[in-house]
């Protein structure tokens, strides 16, 4: 392994010109996801055409970078802004933005920098020395029925971190669920709830309805309290957390890099899932839960530490399988395409120096978030000063053009906008917007491994929950529902005893 | 009725409304599917019995506990709005707020991107309370030379351009100066 890994060192820094798109994956995911209304969603889709001429190694390894180093610069406008810069970081605001309110936004950023950079290295680590084993466990043991298991348990978590109470949580998750079942069925083709609109039969794609639902809404939810007097700018404060403070959370860090490389590894699932599930557990663990959402460090940390250990995790089934683990991964696979190779096994013989080349960029790109990323933060800091009503267009702006770019349609223009007033009517009401966005990215995921792991069991339910992890996963998520619903039953109770 | 209030009622229906909306129009694609027995409209329909459950649900619960939200819940919503002043001008703000980005979405396709930008930045600078002139006008520039400079020059992202004119001809003129950028390196 240390020999392949000095060989895709050398490969990657022996060459001018794949150091120059290195650096340029490094700052470009970084800015792009620290920029509030774009994201490195948008950069990728820019960047993909331009990709048919690089080398495939390079291709792949600039948009990998890009992964590691976006994923970080996310949690920077999920911090500063409450406007996560990809559906990964939103558990990162829960806590975050109640930081920034309170004027500890440094400490909250230099966490999201070091949970991040620690991540993302461990999980690189982990990737180089196991992806071969771990894709053939995944090949043994990983099928639909544990994946639709999986994302049952992460609806769980995501309903009971969100909303102000658990109907709501669920209402979200619903709604979000409902509104992935636009376009065509994910088994036989066929179009739903298309309303006659020739684009919608495509589905309503992510982005824009990320972009609404946070950036968007967000925008809304400040102009209105600037509209009734109510506006406070946020507090610059650039002080970093210490060595100390952050080793209290040692912990929460090894636990989310377990669990955030787990979801990784499971096709489809990815870093979003994993940000919630490190966010879930940390609270599940928790002595202080009720500190939880009002600027309790451990959240960003878990938040961030979880989604960064899954994008090294998340090359193993693109990697080894062919499976994409996320929207960036699947640009990647046509970074592949583009060069006529096929992402899977025989990549592992045919390119060894393509996939080590990646495997080093990945590995320095997160170390370079440590570096990069603290100078970076001291100046991005600084957006806080700009007053609202000049941020706002230009947010407006960025979420415009990021909602455009993907499939070049105006109606996904339009959906973030109707996205961004429907997220900032539910917020009014106490919904869960983060529910909402992880039903719409995981709903056709949960569908169609649904229908798959029904049609190998034969339609018997036994069967399905014969298989251990699949019904390690179901028991855990139907008690993450039961207790929520107890509590709101019990609270009910004790509303009634009051009475 | 307990602690439930009109607010509480009008929510409700709005969902039921939403989930009959879905229901009604999931008979459009009430087709089978050869290798799926469960067919296309068991996966909508399913999340819909569960929503009118959840919706019962939250009705139960605000009728014991009214709005207030559940104990040792994570990233709830805050409303310090209550005790702020409510004049109708702040509500015609915040309502023209909500739907001007609609109409800038609407004018994108015979607009253009290009020619509906500055309008749509200078109208959201003075619709958040800017007032100066020089302010606006300066700040709608300076947004839209970086948003040109990015996306236009560096990335030759591909924009809308309308198809109306003159807003076509000006995106076209656009598009031929960064032409001409373009070649000078």
């Amino acid at each position: 392994m240390i020999e392949n890994f000095l060989a895709g060192t050398a490969a990657l820094f022996g060459d001018p010109i794949t150091i120059l798109i290195f650096v340029f994956g490094v700052i470009g995911g970084m800015l792009f996801g620290a920029i509030p209304g774009v994201s490195m969603l948008t950069l990728a889709a820019i960047l993909l055409p331009f990709s048919a001429g690089l080398e495939p190694a390079q291709g792949v390894m600039l948009f990998a970078v890009i992964y590691c180093t976006g994923t970080y610069g996310g949690a920077i406008t999920a911090i500063l802004f409450n406007i996560p810069g990809a559906p990964e970081n939103a558990p990162t605001a829960f806590d975050g933005y109640p930081m920034t309110k309170q004027g500890r936004a440094g400490k909250a950023v230099g966490a999201a920098v070091l949970c991040s950079a620690i991540g993302g290295t461990a999980s690189a680590l982990l990737m180089m020395a196991a992806t071969e084993p771990l894709a053939k466990w995944a090949i043994r043991n990983i099928g639909p029925p544990e994946i639709f298991a999986l994302v049952f348990f992460g609806l769980a978590v995501a309903s009971s971190v969100g909303g102000n109470t658990i109907w709501k949580g669920w209402m979200s998750v619903l709604l979000g669920l409902l509104v992935a079942t636009v376009g065509q069925d994910p088994v036989g083709g066929i179009n739903r709830y298309n309303f006659g609109m020739t684009d919608l039969a495509a589905g309503i794609a992510f982005v824009p309805a990320i972009l609404g639902f946070f950036a968007v809404s967000e925008i809304f939810i400040q102009a209105e309290k600037r509209a009734f007097g109510k506006y406070n700018a946020p507090k610059l404060d650039v002080n970093f957390p210490t060595f100390l403070e952050l080793w209290r959370y040692k912990i929460a860090v090894v636990r989310s890099i377990l669990v955030g490389f787990f979801c990784g590894i499971l096709p489809g699932i990815g870093a979003t899932l994993a940000a919630f599930m490190g966010y879930g557990e940390a609270v599940r663990w928790s002595k202080d839960k009720e500190s939880f959402g009002k600027g309790n460090l451990e959240g960003v940390i878990s938040s961030e530490t979880a989604n960064n250990a899954a994008t090294g995790a998340a090359m193993i089934p693109l990697l080894a399988l062919g499976l994409p683990g996320g929207a960036l991964t699947a640009i990647m696979v046509a970074v592949f395409q583009f060069h006529d190779m096929e992402p899977g096994p025989l990549v592992f013989y045919n390119s060894p120096e393509l996939i080590w080349v990646v495997f080093a960029a990945m590995f320095y790109a997160n170390v370079s978030i440590l570096f990069i990323g603290l100078i970076e933060t001291k100046t991005i800091l600084q957006l806080l000063r700009i007053p609202f009503h000049f941020l706002a267009p230009m947010i407006l702006m960025l979420a415009s053009i990021g909602s455009y770019i993907g499939r070049g349609l105006v109606l996904d223009v339009m959906v973030m906008f109707l996205a961004g007033m429907i997220g900032f009517l539910l917020r009014r009401s106490g919904y869960s917007i983060p529910g909402i966005v992880l039903g719409i990215i995981l709903g056709k995921i949960g569908e169609q491994n649904f229908a798959q792991g029904m049609q190998m069991v034969h339609y018997d339910l036994i069967t399905y929950l014969s298989r251990p992890i699949c019904l390690i996963l179901i028991v855990a998520g139907a008690i993450t529902l039961g207790t929520g619903v107890y509590k709101a039953l019990a609270s009910n109770r004790t509303s009634a005893d009051q009475q | 009725m307990g602690k439930l209030n009109t607010s509480h009622l009008i929510e409700a229906m709005a969902w039921v409304a939403i989930a009959a909306l879905f229901f009604i129009y999931s008979f459009e694609f009430n087709q089978k599917i050869e290798i799926y027995k469960f067919g296309a409209t068991a996966w909508p329909r399913s999340i819909l019995l569960m929503l009118m459950l959840v919706i019962a649900g939250n009705l139960f619960y605000q009728r014991a506990n009214g709005s207030t939200p559940q104990p040792g819940r994570v990233g709830i919503s805050e409303d310090d709005l209550d005790d702020a002043e409510k004049p109708l001008s702040s509500y015609l703000n915040i309502g023209s707020f909500l739907f001007l980005p609609l109409i800038f979405a609407w004018s994108l396709k015979p607009v253009g991107f290009y020619a509906a930008t500055p309008v749509f930045t200078a109208l959201v600078i003075i619709l958040l309370g800017e007032r100066r002139p020089r302010w606006i006008i300066g700040i709608t520039l300076f947004i839209y030379a970086i948003i040109i400079g990015l996306f236009m020059i560096v990335l030759n992202a591909p924009l809308p351009q309308g198809t109306v004119s003159p807003f076509y001809d000006f995106s076209a003129f656009m598009l031929r100066m960064n032409n001409q950028l373009q070649n000078m390196f």
